[in-house]
């Protein structure tokens, strides 16, 4: 096992390093020269000869003249900088945010905190939801509430989760004025306390927090009641009922186990993404969180920023995947994952 | 052999069997197990659930519409019209109450709505009169309703009456001034000197009046409009035209003049030469243009003529009257009959055949609407009569972007399939048929595309690269950028299936009668598969069109005008549209939605026909 795990985590740097190299070459595509846009203020005041040497100088400086693969190096923090230090990505600097003038790592501390607020109370609400709801649906498969929550899932997973926004909005904002439309705080608000802050906070991610629920309700739900039903028809469950045991003891300790195992796998990879957030949600609700920050980021032309929180992406869905292969080979001994 | 009993095409069998209630043709089940290819046994087992087929039904009939559809609502992309914006779902613009019918005194057609009166001086308002959102021009002042009206004028936010005892009655938006006479006007109005109107005209936020001495009275908003008169021609005026922000006047002698003070390097200044010398007995005119009539029955149109307006059509008869909307103008000619020129958007010009032959008494035209009355007193109307769904914030039809819209959606979508599986198929093929390295390499690469965290990368890729190419380039680019992130699931299901079917019985009695690896990979494994791919190809045109939709709501997918099912919604997120402008998000939303339902449905009912043992899931 720990072979096995000390050759993926192997793999995961090798991808991010191939991920990160193309990314930083698309991110380079684009025209631009920091060194000139330094210069434009002083540009008036030297003479042409002056300015041109100057400028060679900060190119130098900068070391925009060196290779794509230097550059790309010096990013990543595995080749001296100009001065001769490391100072990249594996340093901790995370690059320099053009538009917010502050290091990339402070821009991106507080949106996160929203993120990882907002998706801990919607994952564990749609856990508590669609297990229960799988099971049931499972046992008592082709009844009516079964067959309504087929449509129901197929309605969360077809449409569009910003149009499913719309109509909670339209709902809950307009008509019955329950929530506030967006933001993450009341407009012009000064906190008494900090319990304040928190039930404001609270409040305004209601919605957000019930729409990215729903729209997550379908999958999963489909995917419990899948694999209870794989379950329920094994043969040890026959035995289990032969032998005249309660039905629920049947259900809950013999088939919801072993039901259990792909679910707590894809539990594991849907846990990551109460780091990377939901770009359509936050947009749409105006919650200061990573997808919209990095939205902004895009529409801002800050790709220091971007290209952050892109490679903090890929590390999360590289470890997530990562995270999903280990839990497989641990709650299933038969799955043997070192092979 | 069953296979020659089998004729025509599914479709129709189905039909068949569904309207005689049985299958016709009983087959034993062995003849059935042995002769049926996989493919006829997925299509046999499609058939029968009833969901997947109505899902299909659906989805057919929304991809005819968006396919054959553009045909007939063309998509103009520079189209806006400010007069026309956010107007609600309706078709009654032109519907007069059935009270007027036959006693119609006068008509006057505003932008969206209509105002009457009859022969007994009451009025009446149809159509869209909803202004803002307090402003309503069917909420007519009790004194208004009290009078005995003569004589009415429409303007672009407000409405003018005037009654039998000369009190001119103003409602509407009257925030900029359009309410405000002059002190000329109401010592007139009071006096009744001078005071005796001919004409009422209603604008732009402005609004005239000419009395039959000659004198024309202006009042209303003049920040953007001209409504003053040169002191030279007061007391001298016949018949003015109003035009948005000008107005062209008819002289008492029969010439033609701009009055007006904003006259310099005005296209509508610049009245023909041709008129010079000649009697013009009617002026009319367009928001931009002007058009005069002489005498002996010539047309004559002048300012700027980029609707239209300027192609006059060839007149049977002598034209007696002239009459002009927003950008078409229509003729009334000595024989009754009536003649409607330039531009032909909402049907403006289209004359109905019903005229033919009629007695047209009066004709009453503005904006976007034309109203015929004959000697019965029947009235006829051609023009603009409403928006099904509605129009957006630019006063674009609703219905026309959203045929369109799923057009690109859907030709986005498709192509991205396309794209996507060969790509699949083709790496796929390789890894499984190689094995080896090529295996190695292959499941390496799809693994690094899909660990790809999709809809983030797919915005950096349409930024980076999409800011610097034109929008139809950047719809290609889109195009590849789905295809080439979305290939994963396809190359992972070929490899495992051409993997799996290496090993079977048939594969194995292929290769035992020499057939050569080739054709066993094309003749006797991919048709097997094929089935298999066609689901994972359903499923993933759902969910591209999805990531396109996502991506253009976003605003990093199909840049505006160009219509799309995503950004259609896109600034549909604030309340006022929610609320009040409802029909701009309910309606490109619920065909989207019906759309991908279907296209999961369809999707869900392949895979349980191709895996009969899937249905007791």
């Amino acid at each position: 096992m720990g072979k096995y795990v000390l050759k993926r985590i192997g793999y995961i740097v090798l991808v991010f390093l191939i991920i990160s190299l193309l990314m930083y070459a698309l991110y380079n595509l684009i025209p631009s020269d920091p060194a000139r846009a330094q210069l434009e203020g002083v540009r008036q005041t030297l003479r042409p000869d002056e300015y041109e040497t100057m400028y060679r100088q900060l190119r130098a400086q900068l070391g925009l003249d060196d290779p794509l693969i230097v550059r790309y190096l010096r990013w990543m923090g595995l080749w001296t900088d100009v001065d001769g230090t490391f100072n990249g990505l594996l340093q901790g600097n995370l690059g320099y945010s053009q538009f917010f003038k502050k290091d990339a790592v402070d821009v991106i501390v507080e949106p996160m905190k929203n993120t990882i607020f907002i998706n801990i109370f919607s994952t564990i609400l749609s856990l508590g939801i669609t297990i229960p709801v799988g099971i049931y649906c499972a046992v008592r498969k082709g009844k009516k509430f079964d067959q309504s929550m087929q449509v129901v899932t197929i309605l969360g997973y077809s449409i569009p989760i910003y149009i499913i926004s719309l109509i909670f909005m339209f709902f809950f904002c307009v008509l019955w004025r329950i929530f506030p439309i967006m933001g993450s705080r009341t407009a012009g608000i000064t906190y008494a306390n900090d319990w304040e802050a928190f039930v404001d906070k609270l409040y305004h991610i209601t919605l957000p927090v019930i729409v990215m629920t729903f729209a997550s309700l379908g999958g999963m739900t489909r995917y419990v009641r899948s694999a209870m039903i794989e379950a329920l028809s094994m043969d040890y469950i026959r035995t289990a009922r032969a032998k005249g045991l309660r039905e629920k003891v049947v259900i809950y300790s013999h088939a919801w186990r072993n039901a259990l195992l792909p679910v707590v796998t894809s539990i594991f990879g849907w846990f990551l993404s109460i780091f990377s957030g939901s770009v359509i949600i936050e947009n749409t609700f105006a919650l200061n969180g990573m997808g919209r920050l990095y939205w902004q980021g895009l529409n801002n032309q800050d790709f220091e920023l971007v290209l952050a929180i892109q490679m903090f992406y890929t590390v999360v869905s590289l470890v997530g995947n990562l995270l999903i292969d280990v839990s497989y080979g641990l709650v299933d001994p038969r799955v043997r994952v070192d092979k | 052999m069953a296979k020659s009993k089998k004729k025509g095409f599914f479709l129709w069998r189905w039909l068949r069997r569904g309207v005689m209630g049985g299958d016709a043709e009983v087959r034993d089940i062995l003849q059935e197990e042995q002769v049926q290819t996989p493919l006829r046994t997925v299509v046999n087992n499609f058939l029968h659930k009833k969901l997947a087929m109505t899902g299909l039904i659906v989805f057919l009939c929304i991809f005819l519409l968006v396919l054959i559809g553009p045909r007939y609502w063309v998509l103009d992309l520079s189209e806006q019209d400010s007069t026309l914006t956010n107007l609600p779902p309706g078709y009654n613009m032109m519907s007069l109450p059935k009270e007027m019918i036959g006693n119609v005194a006068d008509i006057a057609a505003g932008r969206t709505y209509g105002i009457g009166i009859d022969r007994d001086g009451h009025m009446y308002t149809w159509g869209h009169t909803r202004i803002t959102d307090k402003i309503d021009l069917a909420d007519i002042p009790d004194e208004v309703r009290e009078a005995d009206l003569t004589m009415i004028a429409a303007g672009e936010d407000h409405a003018v009456a005037l009654a039998e005892d000369g009190q001119l009655y103003v409602w509407g938006n009257t925030r900029l001034r359009q309410d405000q006479f002059s002190s000329d006007m109401k010592r007139a109005m009071q006096s009744g000197e001078d005071w005796d109107i001919v004409q009422l005209e209603a604008g732009n936020q402005f609004s005239a009046a000419v009395s039959a001495e000659g004198t024309l009275y202006l009042w209303g908003n003049t920040n953007m409009a001209d409504a003053k008169i040169r002191s030279e021609y007061q007391g001298n005026i016949q018949k003015v035209a109003l035009t948005s922000n000008e107005y062209i006047a008819l002289l008492k002698d029969g010439t033609v003049a701009y009055t007006g003070y904003k006259g310099s390097g005005n296209p509508l200044a610049s009245i023909p030469a041709g008129l010079e010398g000649k009697k013009v007995v009617d002026i009319a005119s367009t928001a931009k243009t002007a058009a005069a009539l002489t005498e002996d029955g010539e047309v004559y149109v002048w300012g700027n003529t980029g609707s239209g307006e300027g192609n006059i059509p060839a007149f049977e008869a002598r034209v007696t009257h002239l009459y002009g909307g927003r950008a078409h103008y229509t003729a009334l000619l000595e024989d009754g009959s009536v003649v409607s020129w330039g531009n032909n958007k909402y049907g403006q010009t289209d004359v109905p055949d019903s005229l033919e032959g009629k007695q047209v008494t009066a004709i009453y035209t503005g904006n976007f609407q034309n109203y015929a009355l004959d000697a019965d007193g029947n009235v006829y109307t051609w023009g603009l009569k409403g928006f099904p769904l509605g129009t957006d914030d630019l006063g674009r039809d609703m219905l026309t972007r959203i045929i369109n819209g799923g057009r690109v959606t859907m030709t986005v979508g498709a192509i991205s399939v396309v794209i996507a599986t060969l790509i699949g198929v083709i790496l796929g093929g390789l890894a499984g048929y190689f094995g080896g390295k090529v295996d190695i390499l292959v499941m390496r690469i799809s693994e690094i595309v899909g660990g790809l965290p999709f809809i983030p990368f797919a915005m950096i890729l349409s930024a980076v690269i999409g800011t610097r190419i034109d929008p139809t380039r950047r719809m290609y680019l889109i195009m590849v950028v789905l295809g080439v992130l979305s290939w994963t699931g396809t190359c992972r299901l070929i490899r495992a299936q051409i993997l799996a079917q290496r090993e079977m019985e048939y594969v194995t009695a292929a290769k035992a009668m020499g057939i050569r690896e080739v054709s066993i990979v094309f003749r006797h494994i991919l048709p097997n598969v094929f089935s298999l791919l066609l689901v994972s190809m359903t499923l993933d045109f759902a969910t591209c069109m999805l990531t396109e939709s996502t991506l253009s709501y976003l605003g990093f997918g199909i840049p505006l005008p160009t219509p799309t099912w995503g950004n259609l919604l896109d600034g549909a997120n604030n309340s006022v549209v929610i609320q009040q402008y409802w029909w701009r998000w309910v309606f490109p939303a619920a065909i989207f939605g019906v759309c991908t339902i279907c296209i999961n449905l369809v999707g869900d009912g392949l895979r349980d026909a191709i895996d009969p043992k899937s249905n007791e899931r």
